[in-house]
């Protein structure tokens, strides 16, 4: 008697389990996409970056990374909306599975390519999205898996074991490629990007960035966030700015970096 | 009612024979098959799939090899992890009755000095620079190999080589083995020729038809520095630290092209302004596309390598 309650009972709890899954798979079709990252963290990220707007899963949004982060504090990435062709209000980029998940909000204007190629910190293998706000209200979603044995995040930064950053602050490299009218900026900054993680070093990092062209109007202007990597390198690609560009930025603690490039 | 019980039976002895299955059969994938193979009178070479590290090879990935002489063996190199250390010495024991004397760790990778602990009571030599090297990042390379390759390395634990290797020479029995130190793989690479047989155990300086890895390279001129020294080296065959053994110079013709070749696309991308990102998609030459797992290594190099290219080029 008691085994066939057993049998009953689970035949029972099957049914109901598979009842219960069918219908939350019908359901989930039937109003939205599924993550095709099948990320645990993707509704919550949603909400989080998105909020209530429109948005869709776009293959237009190329999210670019290697398979594999061979080191977790400087995983290179590439966000590239050109796709789109144009109207970008802004561009959000995150890592879903990061403690700290927000990498960077971006409002590309009109005289740069929706393109951006940086490197991050990731802590475990994680999905790495970029949300596009096209002018229509809409946002367009892409993304990457990322696989890494972890650590990104709450490593201490290099330049925390060697004071070459304390004398050297903000020191920026930089180059500009390509022609007058289609040219490339690529520059390096010095700064310890610490995200606070890591015992007794509190976060530092670069905020906010501003390229200008020589009017002083913001042809790119970021924000950014602690998983950006330690001495970050980036790489913008303006169409039709020619003369001289300069280069902003702002940490948290207020300090103001400038060049002229 | 009575079928219903029955059926969930059959599926409970069902689950029951599978995990019995899978777990002989897991005891039987902890099992390395090392199969010693002779390449010169008194000379055996293990060589390892040319892969990379996975929970199927259990960290196998790599060329060892042993000498047997009159007065005892000499080891080079000792795998991966514990188990494939015993495996080693079960697979010498085979072949002859001589007691184990030298073991030599050619360089700190995990690969390449994991299974000491199967040599502890022998005398496990290295590089000055390589004992220093495992006592402060083999921990970290242990747990990753863990991390990697899983049960495999159950019980391995570092084990420091026991003296800092600084002779050139070494006769042992009718054997005279010369040491060679250089830096351009890990920061400290040993190689060792026998030059009773002309036998060259290469170590990692030299990969062969399974891409080179770059992690602590001091640079690829220091590398390719060093590869013109080992081409002056009379050796009549050369035991590569990945891939196949060779009579002839294609191994380090191979590798010095792939160095040249690697120095100059980086450099151009820099020149160009390229991303790491866009980097990686550069698409390889048709003769370094067919050699094993060049596009992962490719795309590890660059992480490692572009930024001193980069910083050059700003």
């Amino acid at each position: 008697m008691a085994k066939w309650m057993t049998g009953t009972l689970l035949a029972a709890m099957l049914l109901a389990a598979s009842l219960l899954s069918g219908g939350a798979v019908g359901a989930a079709t039937a109003t939205e996409q599924a993550d095709p990252l099948q990320s645990p963290m993707w509704g919550y990220t949603r909400q989080i970056f998105l909020g209530q707007m429109p948005w869709q899963f776009d293959a237009r949004v190329k999210v670019s990374a290697p398979p594999f982060a061979e080191d977790p504090t400087q995983v290179p990435i590439t966000v590239d909306a050109s796709a789109l062709g144009g109207e970008i209000d802004k561009v959000i980029a995150w890592a879903d599975l990061n403690p700290i998940q927000h990498i960077f909000t971006w409002f590309p204007g009109d005289k740069v390519k929706p393109r951006v190629s940086l490197r991050i910190k990731v802590q475990q293998a994680t999905p790495v999205r970029a949300a596009v706000l096209t002018r229509d209200g809409v946002w367009h979603v892409g993304g990457v898996q990322l696989e890494a044995a972890g650590g990104g995040c709450t490593a201490p930064s290099t330049g925390n074991a060697d004071p070459y950053w304390e004398s050297h602050l903000g020191e920026i490299a930089s180059r500009r490629f390509g022609s007058e009218q289609n040219s490339r900026y690529r520059f390096k900054v010095i700064h310890p990007m610490d995200t606070g993680l890591v015992n007794n070093i509190p976060e530092f990092f670069l905020e906010q960035l501003e390229l200008r062209d020589s009017a002083g109007a913001a042809l790119v202007k970021m924000q950014l966030y602690p998983p950006v990597s330690e001495n970050p390198v980036f790489t913008f690609d303006l169409s039709n700015s020619t003369g001289q560009h300069q280069l902003w930025l702002r940490d948290n603690s207020g300090n103001e970096f400038e060049q002229t490039l | 009612m009575l079928s219903y019980k029955s059926r969930a039976w059959t599926v409970l002895m069902a689950g029951l024979m599978a995990s019995l299955v899978s777990l002989s059969a897991q005891a039987q994938a902890f099992d390395y098959q090392l199969a010693p193979q002779q390449i010169a009178p008194d000379t055996w070479v293990l060589q390892g799939k040319m892969q990379d590290f996975s929970r199927r090879n259990g960290g196998n990935i790599v060329n060892t090899g042993f000498v047997v002489t009159e007065q005892g063996v000499v080891v080079f190199d000792t795998g991966p992890s514990h188990r494939y250390g015993k495996a080693l010495r079960t697979a010498i024991a085979k072949i002859t009755d001589q007691p184990i004397v030298h073991v030599l760790n050619s360089h700190h990778h995990p690969d390449h000095f994991l299974g000491n602990q199967a040599f502890a009571d022998t005398t496990i030599w290295a590089l000055p620079g390589t004992g220093q090297k495992i006592a402060q990042q083999g921990g970290a390379f242990a747990d990753n190999m863990y991390r990697l390759v899983g049960d495999w390395m159950r019980d391995t634990d570092v084990q420091l080589p026991h003296k800092p290797l600084e002779m050139e020479t070494l006769a042992l029995g009718s054997h005279r083995f010369r040491f060679y130190s250089m830096t351009g793989h890990s920061g400290a690479d040993l190689l060792m020729l026998d030059e009773t047989t002309g036998v060259l155990f290469a170590s990692d300086m030299v990969f062969y038809q399974r891409a080179l890895t770059t992690p602590h390279t001091p640079g690829l001129d220091v590398w390719q520095q060093d590869m013109a020294r080992i081409d002056e080296i009379p050796y009549r065959q050369l035991v590569p630290g990945h891939g196949p053994i060779v009579q002839d110079r294609a191994a380090t013709a191979q590798m010095r092209d792939y160095l040249a070749w690697l120095d100059t696309t980086f450099k151009n991308a820099a020149e160009q302004g390229l991303s790491m990102t866009e980097l990686m998609a550069t698409p390889l030459p048709e003769r370094f596309a067919t050699v094993r797992l060049s596009r992962a290594e490719f795309a590890r190099s660059v992480v490692h390598l572009y930024p001193r290219y980069e910083d050059a080029a700003f």
